[in-house]
């Protein structure tokens, strides 16, 4: 049980680490609209926060 | 003795021992494969923006509809499907066979996007592909569930299923945060543009990899005991579909299943692992970074809670968690949200008590403002109005007004008229309409965003608090129900009866939660109105579930085989 909760415990340290480097996500879970708004929005963000720009 | 009876020691008789190292194995493989399954199905909800970019933008409205449909029967048509397809399967053939399939079905569906040309380089043919790729996903999800808690409640000695199964009921939090970890991982590795443009691929094809370690897994596993030995008896179903649902006397079980249990359990699930980011973020405005944060936070901190509850249901029954869960959320909904709102934008809800916002309209101009499917648009200047205020995170009152005005909302002393999107100048009245509302919102004290919220902080924490407490609920209502929907139905039709209730109730009850608390807010003008859908169905849930639903800890699962 021990290796069972230290493991979980790394985990969710690496987890809550990556997130609060680059958190800017959706974890709203499952999705089923693929509406023009949320693509164009993703398409156009790109390019701006592209590295060096 | 057989070797499938000597390994079967989950009868009543069987005595309290430690976990054995086969044991061990079965739950490690059961809930790595659905941890896996659940992996590869967030992927698509993760990354749906720029899924939607590469595969659906050039697609017309009527066609895009049609795939944006597709989509989202692939989760509340395909999965309760895929539960009767591998159910029946499952049943009949065994085990072990069906969430193997189940696992190659969605390892490879989800490989091969990694591979699958966009609409730039296959025209019509890719989002085709894909949609077809996402449905084979809903349909080997639907099997998987049933399978992995079949297969471990199986294996489980008497007294432990409920430690046991408790396993499975965390992969789709840690399924959610891997896909989290390998797309952030990717993300930030190759920077947003290289990522928006090839690299969202990379955590599709990560999921070769866990295929690979799922199935070989998976293949050194035996099938369970109790359909081995029933199966060497010539016991097994030979028709599991009508047995399940054609007969009266297991088909009450499974209705009951259903509205007594998995329903209120996927209520008190969405709202407190899903709604409560969505509320976070579009109701109270708070930056979409630290809202995800705050979510992490409180899963990993209530994730522990399955295996709590799951082991707890051993000891005082799985009735009385579930049933309190149900209960404690249905009473406790209302202040904790509101609590989540004076600690998270407490300017807003000053806002809302000082400056009352109201929406005036003919009643006639003002409908049912309920987007299930995603492809509804509304157009009357009424329903944008509340559409508008609703995302906008404000309280209002509507008031009728005189038939072929047009609706306007009013803001303390300033009134801005609504607009008809199906007027010619609709898109410089929508530019008109959203400005003057805004400011009007913020001369009379409505933030446009939260506050920053320091982590840490002693808003901070209290938020923390209050969204851990909601995710202890989700444990409370979902660490032992595997173990009581296994311990419902005997084993010849177990698969297939547990399957359908479980993914109705989390499909439809669960699935549609975002939305049909959506239109309750917008439609009734008040930000936590919403919270009436799962109060009403985990009370549904409790009322049904503490008068038919019977406590099945102590139940023999093999007595009836």
């Amino acid at each position: 049980m021990w290796k069972i909760a230290v493991g979980f415990l790394a985990f969710a340290a690496l987890a809550l680490w990556m997130l609060s480097k680059g958190g800017d996500i959706d974890i709203g879970g499952e999705k089923h609209d693929v509406s023009p708004p949320a693509a164009e929005k993703a398409a156009e963000k790109a390019p701006e926060k592209a590295p060096g720009k | 003795m057989s070797t499938a009876t000597a390994r079967f020691d989950g009868s009543a008789n069987a005595t309290p021992r430690p976990m054995s190292p086969e044991e061990k194995k079965v739950i490690f493989a059961s809930s790595l494969g659905t941890i896996f399954e659940w992996y590869d199905f967030y992927l698509f909800g993760v990354m749906a923006a720029i899924i939607g970019a590469n595969f659906f933008t050039k697609l017309d409205p009527a066609t895009r509809d049609i795939f944006t449909l597709l989509a989202f029967a692939a989760g509340f048509a395909v999965r309760p499907f895929g539960a009767i397809v591998f159910g029946r399967l499952g049943d009949l053939v065994g085990r072990k066979y069906t969430f193997l399939v189940t696992i190659l079905i969605m390892g490879l569906s989800t490989l091969l996007v990694a591979f699958l040309p966009n609409y730039a380089s296959w025209g019509i043919a890719a989002p085709i592909c894909l949609i077809a790729l996402r449905l084979l996903q809903g349909l080997a999800l639907g099997g998987e569930y049933g399978g992995a808690a079949t297969y471990v409640a199986e294996h489980a000695p008497m007294g432990k299923r409920g430690f046991y199964t408790s396993y499975i009921q965390t992969t789709a939090t840690v399924g959610l945060m891997l896909a989290l970890m390998v797309i952030l991982g990717t993300r930030s590795t190759l920077g947003e543009k290289d990522f928006a443009d090839w690299g969202w691929r990379i955590p599709y094809a990560v999921s070769g990899i866990l295929l690979v370690i799922s199935v070989w897994i998976r293949l050194q596993l035996k099938e369970s005991p109790a359909f081995e030995k029933m199966k060497s008896e010539g016991k097994t179903s030979k028709a599991p579909l009508s047995e399940s649902f054609g007969q009266w006397k297991n088909g009450k079980i499974v209705l009951i299943a259903l509205l007594g249990l998995t329903a209120g359990q996927a209520v008190v699930w969405y709202t407190g692992q899903f709604y409560t980011l969505f509320f976070l973020q579009t109701f109270l405005k708070v930056d979409p970074a630290t809202a995800n944060i705050l979510i992490a936070v409180s899963l990993i901190l209530g994730t522990p809670f399955f295996i709590v509850f799951g082991a707890l249901s051993d000891k005082i029954g799985r009735k009385p968690i579930i049933m309190a869960g149900c209960a404690i959320a249905a009473l406790t909904f209302f202040p904790l949200f509101n609590a989540l709102t004076s600690y998270a934008n407490p300017k807003l809800q000053a806002a809302i008590q000082k400056s009352p916002i109201t929406v005036v309209s003919p009643a006639a101009d003002c409908n049912l403002i309920l987007n299930l499917t995603g492809t509804k648009v509304f157009t009357s200047a009424c329903d944008l109005s509340r559409v508008f205020l609703a995302n906008a995170g404000v309280n209002y009152d509507k008031v009728d007004g005189p038939a072929g005005s047009v609706a306007t909302v009013k803001v303390g002393d300033k009134s801005v008229v609504g607009y008809d999107s199906k007027a010619p100048t609709a898109k410089d009245d929508k530019v008109r309409f959203e400005k003057e509302v805004r400011d009007a919102l913020t001369a009379a004290g409505y933030p446009a965003k939260a506050d920053p919220i320091p982590a840490l902080s002693s808003n901070w924490i209290m938020i923390v608090l209050i969204l851990t407490i909601m995710v202890i609920y989700v444990t409370m209502v979902y660490g032992p129900i595997a173990a009581m929907l296994v311990e419902l139905f005997p084993t010849r039709i177990r698969y297939t009866s547990m399957s359908l209730p479980y993914h109705i109730g989390n499909g439809w009850f669960g699935g549609f939660m975002p939305a049909i608390a959506f239109s309750i807010v917008a439609a009734q003008g008040n930000i936590y109105s919403g919270l009436w859908y799962p109060i009403i169905i985990a009370t549904m849930t409790f009322v049904i579930g503490m008068i038919f639903v019977r406590e099945t800890k102590d139940v023999d699962i093999y007595a009836n085989d």
